[in-house]
């Protein structure tokens, strides 16, 4: 019942992110299709240099053998590469400001021993 | 925890007993989490997995994205909550969050007006245009530089679970 009811309001954010989407293609489409709508249709039919055909762009190639074809990988390592790549640099960020919290609490640790033993001395 | 607790020794050298002291929904959440990012890094290669591939696969992702977001519901209701309290923590995470929400709700959903194999196989013929195709590639630019951010922003959550899950000791000093 939990699950239902989160599944409903998860389905209703949705729904309202998909409704502002149809606003945005209703009022205000020239933001975002301005001259490049005709390119991107004609880079799509053409799919690339193995891409494959898609429907109602003259023929019904769906592609199924192209994961076998090794000339295709290069496309799949290029996404794997920059998802690494991205990873990377976030964790090594979130690295180096543990490392500089970790410096941070240390000095201030260190500065607060010093404090109270020039108290105890006095 | 789930699972039985009582474990045997042999059990716990063969990471066994380890596996079974992480919690069923953490578990759920790890692998169900890597299906997912596994999933968009091939319906994001095009070209590499061919359009009926790549529409089954995002119309599949669709649902899992919203399975992802219900089983995670308690912290978007939890953090939204305490987002305003001057020490939140997560901010970026949520800011992160919901970036990624609106981009891949963009791309999914105009991914679903632009099909020209999966709905028309069901029957259903979308109108599609210029501004649903344009959305859908700018979408997915930017959900390909969210997904990984959204992974590492949790790195320390996903090693300390992988080395539960996989049984990965971590090196010990000696002396």
């Amino acid at each position: 019942m939990r699950f239902l009811r989160h599944l409903a309001a998860a389905a209703l954010v949705v729904a309202a992110v998909v409704l502002l989407g149809l606003a945005w293609a209703h009022f205000g489409a020239s933001t975002l299709v301005s001259g490049v709508g005709h390119q991107v249709q004609q880079e799509l039919a053409a799919g690339g240099t193995h891409g494959p055909g898609i429907y109602g762009f003259g023929h019904a190639e769906l592609g199924l053998g192209s994961m076998l074809d090794p000339a295709n990988l290069p496309v799949l390592r290029h996404t794997v590469v920059i998802e690494i790549a991205v990873i990377a640099g976030v964790v090594i960020l979130d690295v180096m400001r543990l490392w500089a919290r970790r410096a941070d609490r240390r000095d201030w640790l260190a500065q607060s021993q010093y404090r109270s033993e020039d108290d105890a001395d006095e | 925890v789930s699972g039985s607790p009582a474990t045997s020794p042999a059990d716990t050298a063969t990471g066994i007993g380890r596996r079974r002291k992480v919690a069923a929904r953490v578990r759920l959440d790890f692998w169900f989490d890597l299906v997912l990012l596994l999933g968009f890094t091939l319906a994001y290669s095009f070209g590499f997995t061919g359009i009926a591939i790549h529409e089954w696969l995002g119309l599949g992702l669709g649902v899992a994205f919203l399975l992802h977001l219900t089983l995670h519901w308690d912290w978007v209701i939890r953090t939204t909550k305490n987002l305003f309290r001057p020490r939140a923590h997560d901010k970026l995470i949520y800011a992160v969050n919901l970036a990624l929400l609106l981009a891949m709700t963009f791309c999914i959903a105009s991914g679903i007006l632009i099909s020209r194999v999966a709905l028309p196989y069901l029957g259903i013929y979308p109108l599609g245009g210029a501004f649903w195709t344009r959305l859908h590639i700018l979408t997915a630019e930017v959900t390909l530089g969210l997904v990984p951010v959204h992974v590492a922003l949790r790195w320390r959550w996903i090693v300390q679970v992988a080395r539960r899950l996989l049984g990965w000791r971590p090196a010990r000093r000696r002396g």
